[in-house]
């Protein structure tokens, strides 16, 4: 079987939807000029790439229709590369680089872009027209559950306080902003350009976040529970894009080679707790991958909410070390299709920059599901 | 020409970003013209347009809102007075609203001079300084682009602007200001002479201080005071000490040093100006009213909750508030002579303090304006007293004003002796007339383009009438439907007027055109009226309430398609049922300071009288609007479930109440003509509208809609009976089990209206809710 690699990851920078500084700028041209940056950072040639394979979790109005054909034309890639646009919700964008793993494996090409983008200020959380399927919703109403409550239900299954919660966020952002500071972002951000600026960092990330100043903030889903608006990753803006291709094709075009995929799974779960998801999934992939959770050297988890981490963390008993090292959603923002792009390629490219030997990328996903992506170092 | 001089105010600067002159700059921006806010530039800052740019933080957040439209904060631009002079080059009028201090204002009129385009007009907001002084070594051109444009705070709610010119301003541009305070800013303007105070603070600051001084003297409680001269005079609730706690109590001896300073030798303001022990130590302890720690009232906000105390005039210390009951008003019977005559303090206080007010305002004509007609209005939309002083010297009756006068040992004004035997105004054949001062009854004129029923009223018999309304000839062929219930609340009379009225008008073979539906009051229509609703479901009289919700329902159709035009002209309040009513009209002529509002669900329900369904074709016809049946739905349900409120005319524009195609007058006096014209507009090949479908979703909007709801209930933002009236409300406007593919009619949805409302009339939580409206005004939350 053909050996899958990712060779190359590139995003917007991710900001605070409807306030932030790319709340004017389309989903569209925000993927384009990733995809583009991608195409041209990787130095590939254009034509041999297969497929642009984006995830969307809302994929309508300026991010509707097969918005992923759209995107390739407006990144001016050639009309021979085809384009599909996928929705997996917040595990859209890490499925993409699973079905292009799946496409190089059955031989049905070897270059794959695999993208994910989201504007949470122009297209709202549940589209337009949110029309739930009545009966369901009577008889079975956690399918269409707020995200919000199901990170208020893990709190409460998992026993997680606040003030846990609260101290994760804080890790979070403190983690981001000394990323930031060392610069660890500057290779994978493409600035973006606006109708008024160049936007070329993130605009989530909250310096100055303290214990004191989180405690006082009010609940944001149930009145008495306990999960805030700081504890919740934001409602972000932002695309992001990997190259995915055949490793014998990256080695023929000395292709800078981040990370192999070793295993990857997708599993379900109850979508009341959705959050736990990664549990699943993670297990799924680690079997396959034949390694526990202690031989996973780097871990992007997807801070959807602090609760449902924690929850996670504490399952599959995760070393609190080794996960999100440059910072996670709650500090960086979680643009829904984007965010699986980001942390998959974010681990592949930590694996390479610390020189470790696996790496684990996961997240949950709305309705009760997880998805996992098990990387390896190419030696 | 320039602009200025062709009568068009383009671009303004205000100089002065205190609380008036950028209150001035807003609601400038109201009248849709954008304004240049300059300040100085502090010592040492970094941002030199720091004062402005504060003040307009602060007009955003300030209270009430001196924005009608939140957006509007975008057409002030914020600059100094150093950097941006050169700018005043393309300003076509200038208002200065800077410290009242004459050398301040005489320096910056000079640098004015330099760069203003020629033409372009300059007003000051001072209060107390004579234009004459103001002009004094001013350019010669300058003295004729000169006058005083005296507003009142809140600039944006405050009705009067009062206008003062030199003998050299130049007509022209009197009459440009005139008219854009009249028709742009909505102001009643009056010419004042050039004499301190002009007119309304002049009077006001009279009559507050022989109100402190007799309340001192006679030793009344403040509550007292303020329960005399306010509802049984016709004046505000605030009175006397509350409208000094209001406007600041450390204002007052600043204007009394003002006044000192300035009035005539033998004015009778010298007489009665005093100093009380009592109000200068709170000044200095910086109990200076509203703005301070507290004034003759306060809030005193404790562990228990908040307190309302006052202040004891004896002995300084605070205690409990409470609400004055005086037998000598409640025996009054809202007669103003009874009261004074009343044989105890409360009606020597009211007595002496009249009988000095009144006699002064009588001694100053023409002293401070041409006529009495200018000081009644003056003081009206100044002070908002209900009747001004000559009004009010007719209610007492001149001749018993002049005997009390004259048996006090007070001079009788020479103006009253000559109306002592007859009345200030008077009505002959239907024209109401005033005492010129060479003692004969001069008409009283508007300016054109306005129209008021009161004057219709003096003049006419309704067409039609009961005890709810009445139906008015408003001339050329159009009829006005005036409300007259309490707070105009609407009951089956009403509705039988408005089916009646539209019958009227079809049978009249073309000799009625259209209808206007307005009154005078305060408020349009605070909707249905709730206490028959409670009587009737007291004695579970449900097939009376169906009845009503029938006959709103009937009557409110029969208007949206009758075969002429109808057009709301709504003021203040226009709530629930009232907004109803509007929404039914062929168009909405709105006072800008109208509150629409769908508010049913405060009181447990759902708009019955096709609130939901009007709304929904607003909703779904609006030009701008996201594809699919949900934006729209969502956006109605929003708004009602919230019983969200507009804050002004724009302000129901943006949330939906009224069209883009309704139209806005700034001046409610303009109000009814501009309605009555807009019939007129209409009348000319006026076709009934078309009943509309719409394609609503049903069961998925309901789930949609329910999901959102249990979110609230989850966040405590909705309470059990929230939920139910919501659930309700959005099986309405989700039209009920119609499926996306089969339209949903209007009377489709106007009979799920009718069958929900039923339905929560008959809940226990509804009942309640109706009763804690009635009888505290605010909602209950259960």
């Amino acid at each position: 079987m053909k050996s899958v690699v990712i060779a190359g990851y590139a995003r917007s920078p991710f900001c605070l939807a409807s306030k932030g500084d790319l709340a004017e700028t389309r989903a569209d041209d925000l993927a384009a000029h990733v995809v583009r940056a991608l195409v041209e950072r990787a130095k590939i040639d254009p034509n041999d790439i297969e497929d642009l394979i984006l995830g969307c979790a809302f994929p309508e109005g300026e991010q509707g229709l097969n918005v992923a054909r759209l995107i390739g034309f407006l990144a001016q890639l050639p009309l021979s590369v085809a384009g599909v646009t996928l929705n997996r919700f917040c595990g859209s964008s890490m499925q993409s680089i699973h079905n292009a793993a799946g496409a190089i494996q059955m031989g049905a090409g070897d270059v794959f872009i695999c993208a994910g983008v989201e504007s949470m200020s122009r297209v709202p959380m549940s589209g337009f027209n949110p029309m739930p399927n009545p009966f369901l919703a009577e008889k079975y109403p956690q399918a269409y559950m707020s995200m919000g409550v199901t990170a208020e239900n893990v709190a409460r299954k998992y026993g997680i306080l606040r003030r846990e919660q609260e101290n994760f966020a804080v890790l979070s952002h403190a983690k981001a902003i000394s990323a930031r500071t060392a610069g660890r972002f500057k290779d994978e951000i493409v600035s973006i350009t606006t109708k008024t600026k160049v936007v070329d960092q993130d605009g989530c990330i909250r310096e100055g976040t303290t214990i004191e100043k989180l405690a006082t903030l009010k609940p944001a889903f149930e009145d008495k529970g306990s999960v805030t608006a700081a504890t919740s990753s934001p409602l972000t803006d932002g695309a992001s894009a990997v190259l995915v291709t055949s490793e014998d094709y990256a080695r023929k075009h000395g292709l800078q080679m981040l990370a192999r995929i070793r295993a990857i799974a997708v599993g379900g779960c109850a979508p009341e707790i959705m959050g736990i998801g990664p549990v699943i999934a993670s297990r799924k992939a680690l079997s396959r991958a034949q390694l526990t959770i202690k031989e996973i050297d780097v871990i992007e988890l997807n801070e959807a909410f602090a609760s449902q981490s924690i929850a996670c963390i504490r399952d599959l008993g995760m070393d609190l070390d080794k996960i999100n090292i440059d910072g996670g959603a709650i500090a960086l923002g979680h643009p829904l299709g984007a965010t699986g792009a980001r942390i998959t390629g974010k681990a592949a490219q930590i694996l390479k920059r610390e020189g470790k030997k696996f790496a684990l990328a996961t997240q949950c996903i709305g309705g009760g599901q997880g998805i996992a992506t098990i990387l390896e170092a190419i030696e | 020409m320039i602009s200025a001089v062709s009568g068009e105010i383009k671009k303004v600067v205000v100089i002065g970003a205190g609380v008036m002159g950028s209150q001035i700059a807003a609601h400038i921006t109201n009248a849709g013209v954008p304004v240049l806010l300059l300040d100085i530039v502090p010592k040492d800052a970094s941002d030199r347009n720091v004062i402005t740019k504060s003040a307009l933080e602060k007009l955003q957040k300030a209270d009430p809102a001196p924005f009608m439209n939140a957006k509007n904060s975008r057409w002030i631009t914020a600059g100094n007075l150093e950097d941006d002079l050169d700018k005043l080059k393309d300003v076509d009028w200038i208002i200065e609203a800077v410290l009242e201090n004459p050398q301040i204002k005489s320096d910056l009129y000079k640098k004015i001079d330099t760069v203003r385009k020629p033409g372009s007009i300059i007003s000051s907001n001072t209060s107390t300084i004579p234009l004459g002084v103001l002009i004094g070594g001013q350019s010669e051109q300058f003295a004729k682009d000169f006058l005083v444009t005296h507003f009142f705070n809140p600039p944006r709610y405050m009705r009067l602007l009062e206008l003062v010119t030199g003998p050299q301003t130049r007509q022209d541009a009197v009459e440009i200001i005139r008219d854009f305070g009249d028709r742009r800013l909505g102001k009643g303007v009056v010419s004042c002479k050039d004499t301190p105070g002009f007119i309304a603070n002049r009077l006001g600051v009279f009559f507050l201080q022989t109100a402190v001084n007799a309340a001192f003297d006679l030793g009344l409680t403040v509550e007292e005071a303020d329960a005399v001269f306010s509802r049984p005079a016709g004046m505000p609730k605030t009175g006397v000490f509350g409208l000094l706690d209001l406007i600041g109590i450390d204002l007052m001896p600043l204007i009394a040093k003002s006044f000192m300073a300035t009035l005539p030798a033998d004015d009778v303001y010298r007489v009665i100006n005093r100093d009380h022990v009592l109000i200068q130590k709170m000044i200095a302890d910086g109990y200076t009213g509203r703005k301070g720690k507290g004034g003759f009232y306060r809030l005193n906000r404790s562990e228990a909750g908040k307190v309302k105390e006052a202040i004891d005039l004896k002995t300084g210390a605070y205690r409990v508030s409470e609400k004055a009951k005086l037998a000598a008003v409640e025996a009054s019977g809202k007669n103003l002579r009874t009261l004074c005559e009343a044989p105890d303090k409360i009606g020597r206080f009211a007595t002496t303090v009249l009988l000095q007010t009144l006699g002064y305002a009588a001694s100053l004509v023409p002293q401070i304006a041409e006529d009495i007609v200018a000081v009644d209005k003056a003081m009206r939309l100044g002070f908002n007293w209900q009747f001004g002083p000559f009004e009010l010297m007719d209610r007492l009756g001149t001749g018993w004003l002049a005997a009390k006068l004259k048996a006090n040992n007070q001079q009788v004004p020479a103006f009253l002796q000559l109306a002592s035997d007859k009345s200030f105004y008077r009505v002959e054949n239907g024209q109401l007339s005033f005492l010129s001062l060479a003692g004969t009854y001069v008409p009283v004129q508007h300016p054109e383009g306005v129209l008021l029923l009161a004057d219709i009223k003096r003049s006419h018999k309704p067409e039609i009438k009961n005890g709810s309304a009445s139906l008015w000839d408003i001339g050329d062929g159009v009829l006005c439907l005036e409300f007259h219930t309490k707070m105009n609340a609407i009951d089956p009379d009403t509705l039988l007027m408005v089916k009646k009225s539209v019958v009227l008008i079809s049978e009249s073979q073309g000799r009625w055109k259209g209808l206007v539906v307005h009154n005078e009051a305060d408020n349009f229509s605070a909707g249905a009226n709730l206490g028959l609703a409670l009587f009737a479901l007291n004695i579970a009289m449900y097939p009376a309430i169906e009845d009503l919700v029938n006959k709103g329902q009937e009557a409110y159709h029969a208007l949206r398609f009758a075969p002429f035009p109808s057009v709301a002209a709504p003021t203040g309040l226009a709530l629930g049922g009232g907004c109803e009513i509007t929404l039914h009209c062929s168009a909405v002529q709105a006072h800008a300071e109208t509150y629409i509002g769908l508010v049913e669900v405060g009181v447990g329900l759902i708009p019955g009288w096709g609130g939901c369904a009007q709304m929904l074709g607003r909703a779904f016809n609006a030009k701008k609007r996201f594809g699919g049946p949900i934006p729209p739905i969502s956006h109605v349900f929003e708004t009602v479930s919230m019983a969200r409120v507009a804050k002004s005319a724009f302000d129901a524009q943006e949330i939906g109440y009224l069209r883009a195609s309704d139209r806005i007058t700034m001046n409610r006096d303009r109000l009814l003509f501009d309605a009555k014209q807009r019939v007129l507009e209409l009348v000319k090949d006026y076709k009934p509208p078309e009943p509309w479908q719409l394609n609503l979703p049903g069961p998925t909007g309901r789930a949609a809609l329910n999901l959102a709801i249990e979110g609230f209930k989850l966040l405590g933002r909705a309470l059990p009976h929230d939920v139910t009236v919501s659930k309700a409300l959005a099986s309405v406007l989700c039209g009920g089990e119609h499926d996306l593919t089969s339209p949903t009619t209007e009377e489709e949805i106007l009979a799920m209206e009718k069958r929900e409302f039923m339905k929560l009339v008959h809940m226990p939580e509804t009942v309640a809710r109706i009763e804690t409206m009635l009888k505290t005004g605010k909602p209950l939350r259960n």
